[in-house]
């Protein structure tokens, strides 16, 4: 009888054992797979073949799949605005699907709880459809410019790693102690990572690590670590990705009966709309004035900066910082940025010094001062670095 | 009496129940005659082993078992209560939607969806009914099912009958999922019947704006069906596991709704993100992968897989614990 | 069938185990809270007999029936039910425990079928006549259609009852049979004990009634405290305690005499009364002896030893009915 009851529990006990191994496979198996699926290759090589990947005839490879990003930045609790906010996209978990065919062929797709945004691109037509809305938006991209690159699209841009990848390999320099991994997977595929450590002190960031797909060059993910943290400090990557074609219906939208349907030009200019290109001008004059204190990852931004001016700039903080360009205005319709900013500013501390006094705002990968004689301090560094700079004028 | 006389009827009856070899060939013998009223009893032994025979006999015996749990179920009124009640919420919801659908303020896109498109209401009405209602009425019938009887004192009997505990469990855990998946088509026809009554049929609209045939819809609903009764089945064995750690069956029923509230609270929750998507209540809603174009084949997967791991978890404790229990009610 | 005596802890195999429909050995229940229930007991109930299984309330009876039907795993010991595995031979044995229960929205029909689906040997077929003939036998055919909620507590006695008579079965265990009864249906009872058991099915019947179980049955086992005290055939159970003759009379010196003269051992006087063991001696003839003395005879009995006496004599205690 006793040892029966042992026997029977252990069933259960096993049955736990194989759900909970199999749930903790994926991540476990990536991080300690032993063996090197990939053969050794050099940052340069490694960049070289990207490179060569994605100048290849017909651009990059087409492709669908699932990307999901993930920040736990350690901001103060964010007021909960719309859920495809771009705000919200500071916090927490986000999934978007997503199907890219050529160049001129993109879909975006963020699927929320009974409702789904889209965004489709194909050649020089597009559609953003809304169904919380039920709005359908025609997108017409103004072609012509001169100085209109090959593809006017705005690519996946701000929800694929490409463009994030790209934007950090542009910081390596000097500055930055470069290495690959050679046995690291994403996605269920065997990727290269390319592991950039900052060579600075003060500087937050841990390391940047960008995978690319071992066979096509794709970047399919991008990991910020800040200093003594295990997790990710931010990740954007594909979770589900197949190299094939996409179906040729995702690129084709028909608005359906009922809907309400809108119409925008969309030049490179204009992209925004009006009240953007209001913002961008803002934005523009903002840059003019603003000053680079410090150098590779220790450098801090040094802008123009008052209270008054907050909440008209706050529309624009999110862009600057991580979605620029492309259509995330239309993601952030129903966000509240002065709660934002109320909820930032009420987590602020007070500090002071030889350089004056301001409010200081600490998350786990970017400091920022905002001092009380008008200058905001941003950058990736310790509170340290950004009070050495309010101190440089 | 002789020490060699104890010697071997000590060793015969080492293990309870063990079947000198004497009987044996004297039931086995037996079998030949032709099977009466119970050939368990009389002249005819149940060790009669004459394979596909006894075998096929065992399924129609298990069948017929599952008949009657049915048979219990859907004839007592309280179970037939909750499922008029459930098939009454979709009717409320299309009456509601086709009296206020003329102001389109501040309504969402599916709400907005169904007066569109009599098919949507089904998904509506499974919106609501997913997070509260369905799983109380399958809570009460798989939480009941084991507590239920162990407190009538029935329990005994049907395992003297000898109904075999393994055997009964499987009878009671069908029997909850047979009736998991009655709620969910009973909610699913009517609604159905509610929207084609109150709204215009026609073309689908998708969440992803692309529109399809009827027939299409149709089907894209008999999959919801599908996913979300799969659901409720994997909440029904939890409830039976409950069922089994008690003789009061209000008390596993309760137990089960509280573990559904607390997920839908910790849900709501955003610090805690990164345990929900291990939440049973969390996959309930991922029907809407239907309503996607094309459906979202890989969150339906991923919700059925949840479900298997919960079935597979509580359905193996509610064994362990039931195969072993003493039954003293 | 040879009647198996045995006192109480004896080894048993006087008979052999196939021959036995009952057999326990050394079987023991401790309960999580380490309360003993049953205490290594070693039981051996021969077929054909009517077994009563005697003892106060709380001595372990029910929970010795409930692992005998598998609801309750003993602690220790090992035991056999018709000498077959468990799941083969539960289907030939019909049970009443603790009472009835049923399902109170079902009719006495729909219940008696509800409980013949659970067994896996039964036939659907016959299923109809089955319930009919065992409605039949413990008289309820004519509330068949009732509804159990309706029924008195005496009918659910008897539908317990025909529920345990469902199929042919080698061995019916009753626990209480008799509980909530009235008269009139306590005699049914005990008449359809002796009919069933002239069919050749063993009956165990539990009781904590000693005229009950010395009125019905062959055999018995006297429990006290989850331990056997004794067991064997009821006239081996009595025989070990003596017959006596009881004489009421108001001359009970000329009484005690002549019955000391006639040999009788024992003779004691109590208040009008003398008692004296009977040994082999006639009562006519010590009738007779007395009135050829001139001793007045008011009455004379002969007092048999009763279960009680057993009982008492084994444990030195009273045998409390209700426990």
């Amino acid at each position: 009888m006793r040892r029966g009851t042992f026997v029977r529990w252990g069933v259960p006990i096993a049955a736990a054992a194989v759900i909970g191994a199999a749930i903790g496979a994926g991540p476990v198996i990536a991080a300690v797979s032993g063996e090197p699926a990939l053969p050794e290759r050099s940052a340069a090589q490694l960049l070289a073949d990207a490179v060569a990947a994605t100048n290849k005839e017909g651009g990059a490879a087409p492709m669908s799949g699932t990307v999901q990003q993930t920040s736990s930045l350690g901001l103060p609790a964010l007021p909960s605005s719309g859920s495809a906010s771009p705000l919200s996209l500071l916090s927490g978990s986000h999934e978007v699907k997503v199907w890219f065919g050529a160049a001129d062929k993109l879909r975006v797709a963020m699927p929320t709880q009974l409702n789904e945004t889209n965004l489709i691109l194909n050649g020089g037509e597009g559609w953003y459809w809304d169904s919380a809305t039920n709005t359908a938006t025609k997108l017409t991209i103004k072609k012509g410019d001169t100085h209109t690159p090959a593809t006017p699209v705005p690519q996946p841009s701000d929800l694929t790693p490409q463009q994030v990848a790209e934007r950090v390999l542009a910081h390596a320099d000097e500055h930055t102690a470069v290495r690959v991994i050679n046995n690291a997977e994403v996605a269920g595929r065997p990727v290269y990572q390319l592991v950039l450590s900052p060579k600075e002190e003060g500087s937050l960031v841990q390391e940047v690590r960008i995978a690319l797909d071992g066979e096509t060059y794709v970047p399919l993910q991008v990991q910020v670590y800040a200093k003594g943290s295990a997790e990710p400090a931010f990740q954007l990557g594909f979770t589900q990705v197949t190299f094939t074609p996409p179906a040729a219906e995702n690129f084709t939208f028909t608005p359906p009966p009922g809907a309400k349907v809108e119409e925008k030009t969309i030049g490179l200019e204009d992209m925004r709309g009006k009240q953007a290109e209001q913002h961008a001008e803002h934005a523009e004059r903002v840059a003019s004035e603003a000053k680079v204190v410090g150098d590779g990852w220790a450098s801090v931004a040094v802008i123009p900066f008052s209270l008054s001016d907050l909440t008209a700039a706050a529309t624009g903080t999110p862009d600057a910082s991580a979605t620029p360009g492309g259509p995330g205005e239309h993601f952030g319709e129903g966000a509240d940025p002065q709660a934002l900013l109320d909820s930032v500013l009420k987590s602020a501390t007070p500090v002071s010094g030889t350089w004056g006094s301001g409010k200081l705002i600490k998350t786990k990968l970017v400091t920022a001062l905002l001092t009380d004689d008008g200058r905001l301090l941003v950058g990736a560094v310790t509170p340290e670095e950004i009070t050495k700079a309010a101190g440089t004028k | 009496m002789s020490t060699a006389e104890s010697a071997t009827s000590t060793a015969t009856r080492r293990t309870p129940g063990l079947v000198p070899v004497t009987e044996t060939m004297r039931t086995t013998e037996r079998t030949e005659e032709p099977a009466t009223d119970h050939p368990a009893a009389g002249p005819s032994g149940p060790s009669a082993p004459s394979g596909r025979r006894s075998a096929a006999r065992a399924t129609w015996a298990f069948w017929r078992l599952l008949g009657s749990e049915l048979g219990l179920t859907f004839r007592r009124p309280r179970n037939l209560v909750m499922l008029a009640v459930l098939a009454a919420v979709p009717v409320v919801i299309g009456v509601t939607l086709r009296l206020v659908g003329g102001s389109d303020d501040g309504m969402g896109g599916i709400i907005q969806a169904v007066a569109g498109n009599s098919l949507m209401l089904t998904f509506v009405s499974f919106s609501f009914l997913v997070l509260l209602l369905m799983p109380v009425a399958i809570s009460v019938v798989a939480g009941d099912s084991i507590a239920g009887e162990a407190g009538g004192g029935t329990l005994r009997y049907l395992l003297a009958a000898p109904a075999g505990r393994t055997r009964l469990l499987a009878v009671k855990y069908l029997n909850a999922v047979v009736y998991a998946y009655a709620v969910t088509a009973v909610v699913a026809l009517s609604a159905l019947l509610t929207g084609l009554v109150l709204f215009p049929a026609g073309p689908v609209t998708l969440l992803s704006g692309t529109t399809i045939p009827v027939l299409d819809g149709l089907v894209r609903i008999a999959i919801t069906v599908g996913y979300v009764g799969a659901g409720m089945a994997a909440l029904a064995a939890i409830a039976l596991a409950l069922s089994t750690f008690t003789e009061v069956s209000i008390g596993a029923i309760a137990g089960t709704m509280v573990l559904v509230i607390v997920c839908q609270v910790l849900r709501a929750i955003p610090e805690l993100g990164s345990i929900t998507p291990y939440l049973l209540p969390t996959k309930f809603t991922n029907f809407d992968a239907v309503l996607r174009s094309p459906i979202d084949t890989g969150a339906l997967a991923d919700g059925l897989l949840t479900f298997g791991a919960y079935i597979l978890l509580f359905g193996t404790i509610a064994w362990a614990r039931f195969s072993g229990k003493d039954i003293t009610s | 069938m040879t009647a198996v005596m045995q006192e109480a802890g004896a080894p048993f195999g006087a008979a052999p185990p196939s021959g036995d429909a009952i057999v326990t050995e050394g079987l023991t229940k401790r309960f999580r809270g380490g309360q003993v229930a049953v205490d290594a007991l070693d039981l051996a109930v021969p077929r054909g007999s009517v077994f009563g299984f005697l003892g106060p309330n709380g001595s372990g009876k029910t929970t010795t029936i409930r692992m005998l039907l598998g609801l309750v795993a003993p602690t220790a010991g090992e035991y056999a039910v018709l000498g077959l595995p468990q799941a083969e031979a539960l289907p030939k044995v019909g049970a009443l425990v603790e009472g009835p229960a049923f399902y109170p929205y079902l009719s006495g029909t729909a219940n008696l079928m509800r409980f013949d689906a659970a067994d896996p040997y039964a036939v659907r077929g016959t299923v109809r006549r089955r319930v009919e003939e065992a409605l039949e036998r413990v008289g309820l055919s004519a509330a068949a259609g009732k509804r159990y909620r309706n029924y008195s507590l005496g009918m659910r006695q008897r539908l317990a009852i025909a529920a345990a008579l469902l199929g042919p079965r080698e061995l019916l265990i009753l626990d209480e049979p008799t509980n909530g009864l009235d008269p009139q249906g306590t005699r049914e009872v005990r008449a359809l004990v002796k009919e069933i058991a002239a069919d050749g099915t063993t009956v165990f019947v539990s009781s904590h009634l000693l005229a009950e179980v010395e009125q019905m049955c062959t055999h018995a086992a006297i429990m006290r405290a989850g331990r056997l005290v004794a067991q064997g055939t009821i006239a081996s159970l009595n025989g070990g305690l003596v017959t006596r003759i009881r004489v009421e009379t108001p001359d009970e010196p000329g009484a005690a005499r002549v019955l000391g003269s006639l040999g009788l051992a024992e003779v004691r006087i109590e208040g009008g009364q003398v008692l004296a063991e009977l040994g082999g001696h006639a009562p006519e003839q010590i009738n007779a002896a007395l009135v050829g003395e001139g001793v007045a005879v008011r009455g004379l009995a002969v007092v048999r030893p009763s279960l009680e006496d057993v009982f008492v004599g084994l444990t030195g205690e009273g045998f409390d009915v209700d426990g």
